[in-house]
């Protein structure tokens, strides 16, 4: 599709746009009153109960549908510019949950969440170049399954695929298996959350580390519990999940330096080139509002001002989520296979049960938040 | 270390930084605009209950002048042994009272009352 440029670039998001605002409008107004009340199995409410079926799932399930079934694999050039607004509000959603902490608390939930997901992050890495290695892959594709099984599919793999030489496949490839697997958990998750009765400090911990995409945390944070709130899931989700975008430059860096080290031309990648080149600089703005809820200048807990900001909030992420359902290609996970699947299942599977026995048995049930 | 070539882009901006940006300026706005719109743009908010339970008692009357901090109803909830009280968030004056004890509430739905809080504060 031909790249366009000013006012007609913001025309093109429109049509799309609209497309995401009406679909969530749907789900929202008609789609989850109706399935609240639906009687299925013989009980009210079921499929909000027992599946953990709310907009956040809906309007993933939706995009994925539209993809996959309405668009036949395409998302087509009239909606494609307004879909790719997905990332600008599922970023702009994570920003103004910074406004859920105070700066106490961060410094209180902070150190958990860093111990847990430095430990886990090289952990995997570590998992991952051994396997693969031992599996016969390719270093490039090691390297960038390593960063995607690491720290998060999309972002690790792309900043670490100009330093260990990738090829468009090898990313493709990381990206399709570490994002197939993040859909599962995303679906599981909730119902095992409520099968161990586990808090919503204590769920938020697990998906904020097991689980690897932002996206995909969120969605699931939400569908246990979709209050935005101080205390509820995705609050807490939130500060791991944070935890983790942070680490992506020195995961990066610490690749690379692996990668290299063994390749005969030496190339000189310093750590402060690549924070300079890749932080991904929106967690500034998530601060940010912690620092101006700290000072109180976004209203009270418990009042209307609050009340209005979080539904506005959980507008912003519902219009991400049904944008991420759309980049969702099942064809596109289908090319997942081989050494590559076996070592990121492998690696998914290790750090998602894992990331639970470690909460089971070292998180408290509560925070002192 | 160079960009990597998107062929399959998913966002609309340039590059990623140039996202991270827009995003911080789109938060800018909503909050300045959710801000603005509360202290200054509308005169009085209608408080819904909280969470789902009982009304236990409700100190304010229509007329009254209230103050940050002073206590406005109180609420059983499930589970809970102790009502909750809930206090005023701003300065203001009580236009009307919906509930009264002994009413049962639902979160989000059920009005308590409306008030009208003072201009440049945060209701």
């Amino acid at each position: 599709m031909e790249e366009k440029h000013g006012i007609a670039k913001v025309m093109a998001i429109i049509p799309g746009l609209a497309f995401m605002i009406a679909t969530l409008y749907v789900l929202r107004t008609y789609v989850e009153p109706w399935m609240a009340e639906a009687v299925v199995m013989g009980q009210k409410g079921w499929l909000v109960k027992v599946l953990s079926l709310n907009y956040i799932l809906l309007a993933i399930l939706t995009g994925m549908l539209y993809r996959n079934v309405l668009w036949a694999g395409k998302i087509p050039d009239w909606a494609a510019e307004g879909f790719r607004t997905t990332r600008l509000f599922i970023k702009s959603g994570v920003m103004m949950l910074g406004s859920l902490y105070t700066i106490q608390g961060l410094f209180k939930v902070g150190g958990i969440a860093i111990t847990l997901i430095f430990s886990f992050v090289f952990g995997t890495i570590l998992f991952v170049i051994w396997y693969g290695g031992r599996q016969k892959m390719d270093r490039s594709l090691i390297g960038v399954m390593a960063a995607s099984c690491g720290v998060c599919g999309v972002s690790a793999a792309v900043a670490t695929t100009p330093a260990v030489r990738a090829k468009p496949a090898d990313v493709a490839l990381a990206i399709a298996t570490i994002l197939g697997f993040g859909i599962v958990t995303m679906f599981i998750s909730p119902a095992i959350g409520h099968m161990l009765n586990l808090t919503d400090y204590q769920f938020g911990a697990w998906v904020g580390t097991g689980i690897l995409n932002s996206g995909q945390v969120l969605a699931t944070c939400l569908a246990y519990n979709p209050d935005i709130a101080p205390g509820t899931a995705v609050a807490y989700g939130e500060i791991w999940n944070v935890v983790r975008v942070i680490s992506i430059p020195f995961v990066v860096f610490a690749i690379t330096m692996w990668y290299w080290r063994s390749e005969a031309q030496a190339e000189h990648v310093s750590l402060l080139s690549i924070i300079k080149d890749k932080f991904p600089i929106f967690i500034f703005g998530f601060f940010g509002m912690t620092a101006l809820s700290s000072l109180g200048m976004l209203g009270a807990e418990g009042s209307e001002t609050i009340h209005l900001m979080r539904t506005v909030m959980s507008w912003i992420f519902g219009l991400g989520l049904v944008g991420q359902g759309a980049y969702i290609d099942i064809r596109e996970l289908r090319a997942a296979g081989g050494a590559p699947l076996k070592v990121g299942l492998a690696a998914g599977a290790f750090k998602y049960v894992l990331a639970l026995v470690v909460v089971l048995l070292f998180v408290a049930k509560e925070a002192n938040f | 270390m160079s960009e990597p070539k998107k062929n399959t882009k998913m966002t609309v901006f340039k590059t990623d930084r140039h996202e991270d940006m827009a995003a911080m300026f789109f938060v800018g706005l909503v909050v300045a605009s959710i801000l603005i719109y509360m202290a200054f743009i509308i005169p009085n908010v209608t408080i819904k209950a909280p969470a789902a339970g009982k009304v236990v008692a409700v100190a304010v009357e229509p007329g009254a002048e209230v103050k940050k901090g002073d206590f406005l109803y109180s609420l059983e909830l499930k589970g809970k042994p102790e009502p909750k009280k809930y206090k005023a968030v701003t300065n203001g004056k009580i236009l009307s009272v919906s509930a009264k004890p002994e009413d049962k509430v639902k979160k989000g739905k059920t009005d308590i009352l409306v008030l009208e809080h003072q201009k440049g504060t945060l209701p």
